[in-house]
This record gives C-alpha cells, structure tokens and sequence, in this order.
C-alpha cells in the first residue's frame, strides 16, 4: 500500500489509487469533471490539476497513480492559477443561461466558479453557437451549448451500457456531443447520463422544469421495481407543490452501494413512481349493495376484525406480498399464528415474465421475495397456497380471503377462474395502494402507504437487506401495512401494537434466525446480509 | 447497408488491404485512419452506412467511427464531384490574389463554395492554410498543388479535368 503526502498530511491508499480518491480520503476534494470512479481514465477536463514535488509542472490527478513516498500539492498558486484559467476556458462558449437552465443549483460550473473560477470575464467575441433542446431519446434533452465535453456521458454508454450510441463530433470549439445519425438514446438504462452529466447539458424529459431543485427534500431508499433493490433517493417536492400540480415525487435518482447498484439504476426504475401520487385508493371502502361506500379506519377495523372473527381458521385465506416489508411480512406470519391461519402465501405468477439483464434488472419484479421466503410466508402444515385458495373460494370451502397489494385479476392465472373464485368469496379483504381490479371486487377496502411513504427493510435475491425510509407522510388516509397489522393483532389480543417499525424488525431477528443479530443501525448505508441459514430452517 | 441500391463491403483485395493494415499495429485500432482512408476511396464518401461498414470491421462503435471521420476535414461526408478543388483562403494567398481566385471559381464553375457542379464533375471548397505560402494564391487539384494562381492558369486546370 503506497504512502504518500497530501497538502502536509500522510496518509496510505490502496494501490492503484488515483490521486483524487487518495485526496478524497483525506477529506481534500480535488475538482474536477471528467473523472467518475465507475467510468474509464479520460483526462479530458484538465480541471484536476495538482502539484507534485520534483515535477516541474502541474499534473493531472485523475491519471496518476498514487506512489510510495510522492509529495503533493493541491493548494499553491500555481495550481489554483490553472485552476481558474482551466474554468474560464470551459466556460468561454458556454451560453451562461442559469436563470433558464434546469441545472442551476446543482450544476458543477456553478458550484466550482464559486470555487474555483471568480475571474471577470473576458470574452467579447460571439460564442460559437451549437443545437439546443434536442431530445437523445425518450428520457434525455441535450443542450450542446452548456456541454463542457467530459465525456462522461458517452464513456457511459460505451462501457457500461456498451450500445454506443453517444459521440462527440466535429473538431475544437466546434466539438458537440452527439448521437450516431439515426441513433436513439433508448437503451434500458439511459437516465444515468442525466445524473453524471455534470452540467445542464444532459437533463431529464421528466423532471425538467418542475421545480427547482433547491426546494426538495430527499430521502434515502430502495428501489421497489425488482429484486434487485438498487439504493435510491426520492426527491420530492413538498415546499411548492403548485409548481408541479401536486405532484410530491419530482424524481428518483441512485444512490452510491458498492454491493447493488454501484452509481446506477435502470429507467424502469427511476420513472416508475407514478403509482406513488397517482391512482391511489385513499379512503377505507366498504361495499354496500354493491357500491362502495367511504368509510373511517374505526369502522372499517371493527368490521375487520368482526369478518376474521366471524369464519373459522380453515376457512380464512391470507395472501401477503413480496411488495411488503420484512416487517410487516412478519406481522402477518403473527397474525397467522394467532388466527390459527394454515392457508398462507405471498406468491402470485406474474401476467408476463419480467424484463432481466447480465447488469441490474431482475426478472422478479418484487422488492421482497427473499425476505417472503426467509420469514416463511408458505401455507403451514397442508395449509393452501395461493392458488389452492382461488380454487377453494370457488368451491366456498375458503370464504374469507385477506389479499395484500396482488391485483390477482391480472396476473398469470387464467382470468375467468379467478373471477369466478373472487365472485364467490363471502369476503373479500385488500389491502393495496392503488386502484386495481380487486378494488372492483373487494368487500372491504383498506388503503395502504406506498413504500415511499414508511419505514421499514427490503431483502434483495441475494440476500441483502436494506432500510426504505419515509419521504412523504402517506397520501389521504392511507396507513402503512404496519401499522394496518398492528391495530388488527392489538384488536385480537396478540400484543400491543408497535410505534415503529424498529421494533418489529427486532422481535423479527428474535424470531426468525436468518435476520439473527441484525439491527436498523447495523444495517446502515449499505445494508446486511442475512445470517447464512440452512435452507428452511427459518420456516 | 446499401446506398443507391449499392452494397457497401469491400472488395477481397481491400479486405486483405484492410487486415495487412490492422496487423501493423499493436492495437488494430491504430489503422483506422488508412482504412478510412481506403474507404473513401472506395465508396466516394463515407456516409454513415460507410461508418457502420467500417466500425465492424474493427469492433468499434459507428459513433466512435463518425467521430473520427468528422473530427478531419479531409473526409467527405457528403458526396463529392469526380475532382476536388481546395483553394487556400489563409493569409500568405489572401494578400496575394485568394478572394480574387475564388471569384473567379464561383464565376467559371457558376457555384458557390462548398458546392458540386451540377454535371458532378467538380467540387471547389475554400481551405486554410496547405503549407505552401512560396506559391501563394496556390489551391489543391485533387492530388496535386497548383500555385501562383492567375486566371489565364485556372482555365487551364479547369480545362484539363474530365
Ligand atoms: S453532455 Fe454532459 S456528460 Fe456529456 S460530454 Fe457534455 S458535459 Fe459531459
Ligand atoms: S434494476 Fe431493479 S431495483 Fe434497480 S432500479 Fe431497476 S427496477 Fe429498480
């Protein structure tokens, strides 16, 4: 491991590290643009500049390696001299357009102008003019006039996506970034160009012109689009909700762990929140004379308990989902145990089998499935499963089914037998998020929070899991499924019901072995992974 | 792949050109320029369909290939008359007669810069600096540089095209 001075401090790096991650570890940011940790060496911005002892000129950071005994400067004249020369010329041609431009606020000319630059300018000559508001694709706007040509964005699709699709043409001042003539930017994970582009040349076709960014707030999550569980923050915008016509979620953007997702996510993903402000059920729902009618939690959870009251266990059904948390899967294996409940599952076959990839995506689109599996939401001993259940409906064997966020009306079951199944249930119970075929069909509708709007932990397919963390307050009268399950088992006598979703998820590692030892505070940025257990023994 | 109707694929002599090339290098990347250069060559101009043709015979991306191609001004992207004239507009030729040169080759060829006469026989472009201010108002004739430009001597070169 190569030990070397930094402004006057020691310090020793993994070998091979370049001078800006040796810095970064000393908490010295050397700028820069061109250079991102999960791209290729391009050495194309010059901004990173730094001296080092015995070389007679400044050299850039991102292509040396750091070495045994090297001496370096990142604060003398000389480099800070370069550094303001280096932010004039990048900024030469640039339209300098803040006041119009999506960026402002976190566009890095900006923030290293402040930094770096505050030189007057000298430019009189007419800017070399280039083509404005082209869209790359269906997600991404380009703007060749703000682009300082780092090259980020086409390194990214030669060598992470590897479809090719951007390139920087033409010579000198002349240079613009560009798509192959007849090519699209579509490929599945186009967004990210968005997020490591570091100007305003490259923004988002969706969040552009929303809201500016400085009035959102962001919390950190996990992506709930499939097993994949990339580390995710929501932004929203709470603060001027009129400027985006109520609409709370702006955007989704990745958020940095080495063991999932790296820096990326794929578009599925990141434009797939609408559900979250959109088509949500946002009342209790009771069907009367075949129409729903609104009403209150109180009612709605004295009719619940009334209904798992009223039918004996063999003849209650619980389907819980892979959507849910690890929490609140758990406060329905509770609530199993105390119904006495044999007829327990949470699988239900997709209506077409997900999109999957050699990078990110998963074919299975649920957040939880692992976590399902861990907890052991299987029908106990010669319970149903979920099918077995349908089935048993239609023969009114089964007579009340408890059905969390599935809309088992489209999904890969025939259709027809499972209406016929529904339509004969005495009652039907969802729970979901959003309006669907089961909220035409339900007895008894309960409104649920969105992942986006609670706490609690996801297990990815390889085991790993991770906290969600609440970003908004839930829409209308909708209630987490935590807190849903808690009143209903406080209701039947299992135990108070839990403030906080910490605390199921420790009865939970009391419980089931394979979260064994874990805590939310352990968990942290990156998230654990489940203690290795053999296989069922936590059913 | 087609242009006009045309395949665009190299001949098996250009193709055998093309791997001698690439075996000259350590990275076969390096003979990207001769190979466009054979390409041209070839197909007249490289248009994108070219570019494509060329990025798989090195397994680079077509973009990566335009962005060679539009990076020099030697490569033609559109196409060309069946001769290329060049007229150096830069300072030693602007003070001895350039300006004067390209009036007289808009006016003989009735075009502007840039453009192709309409029989395709000539396309006239106006170029900086070729490296030959001695025979400043000079122009480039397809291969050859013409120098000390008088209008009496571009009628001769004209005159001698196909
Ligand atoms: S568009 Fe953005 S990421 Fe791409 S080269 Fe320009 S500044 Fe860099
Ligand atoms: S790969 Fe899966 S988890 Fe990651 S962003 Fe896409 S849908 Fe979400």
């Amino acid at each position: 491991m190569p030990r070397l001075t930094i402004d006057g401090k020691e310090i020793e790096v993994p070998a091979g590290a370049n001078l800006i991650e040796a810095a970064r570890r000393l908490g010295i940011e050397i700028p820069h643009y061109c250079y991102h940790p999960g791209l290729s060496i391009a050495g194309q911005c010059r901004l990173c500049m730094v001296e080092l002892e015995k070389n007679p000129r400044p050299q850039i950071a991102c292509n040396m390696v750091a070495m045994d005994g090297m001496v370096v400067h990142t604060q003398t004249p000389k480099v800070l001299e370069t550094r303001k020369s280096i932010m004039e010329f990048h900024l030469i041609n640039h339209p300098l357009d803040c006041p119009v431009c999506d960026q402002a606020g976190e566009c890095w000319l900006q923030i290293y102008y402040m930094k770096h630059g505050l030189y007057d300018s000298r430019f009189v000559e007419e800017k070399v003019h280039k083509p404005k508001a082209v869209p790359l694709g269906p997600h991404v706007i380009l703007d060749a006039e703000r682009c300082i040509l780092c090259s980020r964005c086409t390194r990214f699709c030669d060598e992470i996506t590897k479809t090719g699709e951007l390139g920087i043409f033409n010579r000198g001042d002349h240079s613009e970034v560009g798509l192959f003539p007849g090519k699209v930017l579509d490929n599945r994970y186009s967004g990210n160009v968005v997020d490591i582009c570091p100007v305003g040349a490259l923004t988002d076709r969706d969040f552009r012109f929303q809201v500016r960014v400085w009035y959102l707030d962001t919390q950190k999550s996990v992506c709930p689009g499939c097993s994949r569980g990339c580390n995710i923050e929501i932004h929203s915008n709470v603060r001027r909700p009129h400027h985006a016509q109520g609409r709370r979620v702006a955007r989704l953007k990745p958020r940095y762990n080495p063991h999932v997702n790296d820096w990326w996510i794929c578009d599925a993903g990141r434009y797939g929140f609408g559900s979250i402000d959109q088509g949500r059920i946002t009342f209790p729902q009771l069907r009367e004379g075949g129409l729903l009618r609104e009403v209150t939690w109180r009612e709605a959870l004295a009719l619940l308990i009334d209904r798992l009251r009223a039918y004996g266990p063999d003849e209650i059904g619980l389907l819980a989902s892979p959507e849910m948390t690890n929490e609140e899967l758990f406060l329905i294996r509770r609530l199993a145990e105390t119904l006495g409940v044999k007829n327990l599952d949470f699988q239900v076959p997709p209506r077409e089998p997900g999109d999957e990839d050699d990078f990110l995506l998963r074919a299975d689109k649920n957040p939880n499935t692992r976590g399902a599996e861990a907890i052991g939401l299987w029908p106990a001993d010669r319970g149903l499963d979920a099918w077995e259940m349908l089935e048993a409906l239609r023969r009114e064997q089964l007579k009340c089914l408890w059905v969390f966020h599935h809309d088992v009306t489209r999904c890969g079951w025939p259709e027809g037998a499972v209406l016929e199944a529904l339509q004969a249930a005495q009652c039907l119970i969802y729970t979901g998020s959003n309006v669907n075929g089961m909220t035409e069909r339900a007895h008894l509708v309960l409104p649920a929070a969105t992942y986006a709007e609670k706490e609690g932990t996801f297990t990815n397919f390889e085991g790993r899991v991770q906290r969600i963390r609440k970003a908004l307050p839930p829409l209308g009268d909708s209630r987490a499924d935590w807190e849903i399950l808690g009143e209903c088992l406080e209701a039947l006598n299992a135990g108070p019901k839990p403030n906080r979703p910490e605390e199921v998820f420790r009865a939970l590692a009391h419980a089931v072995p394979a979260f064994a030892g874990l805590t939310y505070r352990d968990l942290g940025e990156y998230g654990l992974m489940l203690r290795e257990v053999a296989h069922g023994a936590s059913r | 792949m087609s242009l006009a109707g045309q395949m665009i694929a190299f001949t098996p002599a250009q193709l055998d050109e093309v791997r001698r090339l690439q075996a000259l290098y350590p990275d076969p990347r390096a003979a990207l320029l001769p190979v466009l250069q054979l390409a041209q060559e070839a197909f007249d101009f490289i248009s994108p369909d070219v570019e494509q043709y060329v990025a798989g015979l090195f397994d680079l991306s077509p973009a990566h290939v335009h962005e060679v191609v539009t990076f020099y001004s030697l490569f033609f992207t559109k196409p060309v008359g069946r001769h290329v004239v060049s007229v150096c507009r830069t300072l030693s030729c602007h003070l001895l007669g350039a300006p004067d040169v390209v009036a007289y080759l808009k006016e003989r060829l009735g075009i502007e810069a840039g453009a192709t006469t309409k029989d395709g026989k000539v396309t006239f472009f106006t170029v900086e600096c070729l490296c030959a201010c001695e025979m400043a108002p000079m122009m480039q004739v397809n291969d050859r540089y013409e120098g000390h430009l008088t209008r009496e001597k571009i009628d001769r070169i004209l005159e001698r095209l196909e």
